[in-house]
């Protein structure tokens, strides 16, 4: 049976291609690539940067059915941004009207904008998922500590990862608790759930007070200072594992080159706009048809 | 002998309660030995533990008078750190001193604490790992395995940093007996093949027995009974007064001495083996 990697989203083989690749590049891929959206506007770049990141989701072995679940939140976000700019857009008798609905203007400069944002949004999420999906909680650490974070900053930050579990692991606890002795909120209204859900977050506070407590004492009981030991040149065993090779440099100066490439292309030549864009010259026609 | 542990005079009352957690406490622990603490819940033996690694007083609120000493230093005069490489301790809710992302990451943070470097720590892994049977979680979760190999992690987290005394506070409150048992193996090989000086706090006898060279008896913050354990297990009708349970085989003993049909002189069994070998004999002399 094929040795599988618990990832943050999911599970990726442990084989995956992608594991040799250095936690830092990958970091570094989701840091620098989820900015281009902010720099390019033409959706069909944008939609370029969706297909790069499903390709490389196809490379790392992800199984791509686990993408189903961003389905109905793809659409349904899209709607919302559609429905923003439109209907709750306001009137704008300046713009152009390409169609109605129960006489309900609905313009076209705003369809465009609805689509640019949706567009833009779209592979940002694209490319969390993709890293999501094929990191570690230990990956993100090592990525961290190999920029030079400091352990006890990248420390917490692994507490704070920890304890999204756990209090989701405690929270229903306490509901089985609650549930057990009799108090069972569902099929009641709303104004009623919101009322009774002191008694969820009472024990749940006391709990977490609890677990903040054993936990000091546990890292104080294994010798850990925040402020790190006197005398005391802190291994990261850790971190030595993982190897930074040529491969990993070349690869971080391309995703380096490719920001600056995105940055002149689109301010210094002025590509990447919507003006040269191919969707909203697909929207002209549709929607203006041959009025101007 | 070398004493590893000597509490002297020794109480500790926390803070916002009325009565003390410990009330002058004498007690020497020798180095090498295997120590069982026993007592009923709230009696003061989480206190004693913790008052050996240095978390009382440094991380709890209270009033401390007399001394604890780790092989002749006093616990407060030594830093946390230097106390941690002294006395490590492992607390009854494994999932309770996780501070890792995988187990590996678990058992190398106090290692890493130490400054041990890279080499050392690989040697100590190739050692603890094994020992504790954990090869096959070392990528996972802490938090994600089973009661009794969490209880394993833990106890292989503080094993790496070879602490001359280990201070195992109700290791097996949460497992099942399977995973007492291999809890216990563990502990054996280390008094055997390691001559450690091990203090397990403990409701389960029937393992601890067998493997005890000294039994406490602490009860409402009191110590009231030091004992080896063949001669502390005599003292049956003493310790179910302070409402200690001894495992079955004992009791069932205990009852034939006081019913006449067991020898006065003979000791109690501490092992169902032992038991039905003494049973025969008892059998085959009456016949």
């Amino acid at each position: 049976m094929q040795k599988m990697n618990k990832t943050i989203l999911g599970y990726v083989p442990e084989e995956s291609p992608l594991y040799r690749i250095h936690p830092f590049v990958r970091l570094l891929f989701l840091m620098v690539v989820s900015l281009f959206p902010m720099f390019i506007s033409s959706p069909e770049w944008n939609f370029g940067i969706i297909l790069l990141v499903l390709a490389i989701l196809v490379y790392s072995r992800v199984n791509l059915k686990t993408l189903r679940v961003y389905i109905p939140l793809s659409i349904s976000m899209g709607v919302l941004i559609l429905l923003t700019h439109t209907v709750l857009g306001g009137r704008h008798p300046e713009f152009f009207v390409a169609f109605r609905i129960f006489d309900f203007p609905f313009y076209y400069e705003r369809i465009v904008a609805a689509v640019d944002v949706y567009a833009r949004i779209l592979p940002m999420i694209f490319v969390m998922v993709l890293f999501l999906s094929t990191s570690r909680e230990r990956d993100i650490l090592v990525a961290f500590r190999w920029a030079r974070i400091p352990f006890v900053v990248t420390y917490l930050g692994a507490m704070a990862l920890r304890s999204v579990g756990m209090v989701i692991e405690d929270f229903s606890i306490v509901r089985q608790a609650e549930k057990a002795r009799g108090f069972d909120p569902q099929g009641k209204s709303i104004r009623y759930k919101m009322r009774q859900f002191v008694m969820y977050i009472i024990p749940l506070f006391a709990l977490a007070l609890r677990r903040s407590d054993e936990f000091a004492n546990a890292i104080v009981a294994r010798g850990y200072s925040f402020t790190g030991l006197k005398g005391v040149d802190r291994a990261d065993y850790i971190l030595h594992q993982y190897e930074f090779r040529t491969r990993d440099a070349v690869l971080s100066g391309i995703i380096f080159l490719s920001l600056i490439a995105v940055l002149v292309a689109r301010y210094g030549f002025g590509y990447l706009s919507l003006d040269d864009s191919l969707t909203v010259q697909l929207l002209e026609s549709l929607l203006k048809g041959g009025a101007q | 002998m070398t004493t590893a542990v000597r509490f002297e005079n020794y109480s500790w009352r926390y803070s916002r309660t009325k009565e003390q957690a410990l009330k002058e406490i004498n007690l020497e622990i020798e180095e090498g030995l295997l120590v069982g603490v026993i007592g009923p819940n709230g009696s003061g033996k989480t206190t004693l533990a913790y008052s050996m690694n240095g978390l009382i007083p440094n991380q709890y609120n209270g009033i401390r008078k007399g001394s604890v000493k780790i092989y002749d230093e006093e616990v407060t005069e030594m830093d946390q750190a230097q106390l941690c490489q002294q006395v490590g301790l492992v607390f009854s809710d494994p999932e309770a001193q996780f501070t890792a992302m995988t187990v590996e990451d678990e058992v190398v943070f106090g290692m890493e604490n130490m400054g041990l470097t890279y080499q050392e720590i690989e040697e100590r892994l190739d050692w603890v790992v094994p020992l504790t049977d954990i090869e096959e979680l070392m990528e996972k979760p802490p938090y994600e395995v089973s009661g009794g190999q969490k209880q394993r992690v833990a106890l292989a987290s503080v094993l790496s940093m070879r602490p001359p005394v280990l201070m195992l506070d109700e290791p097996t409150s949460m497992l099942d007996p399977i995973g007492r048992r291999r809890i216990f193996d563990v502990l054996g090989r280390l008094k055997r093949e390691y001559q450690s000086t091990i203090i397990i706090v403990e409701h389960s006898l029937e393992n601890l027995i067998p493997l005890a060279d000294l039994m406490v008896l602490v009860y409402e913050g009191e110590v009231l009974l030091v004992d080896e354990t063949e001669p502390f297990f005599q003292k049956l009708d003493y310790l179910m007064e302070h409402h200690i349970y001894p495992p079955g085989v004992l009791e069932f003993f205990h009852h034939l001495k006081k019913s006449g049909d067991y020898p006065e002189a003979s000791a109690l069994p501490e092992s169902v083996g032992e038991g039905e070998k003494q049973l025969r004999r008892l059998l085959e002399n009456k016949a």
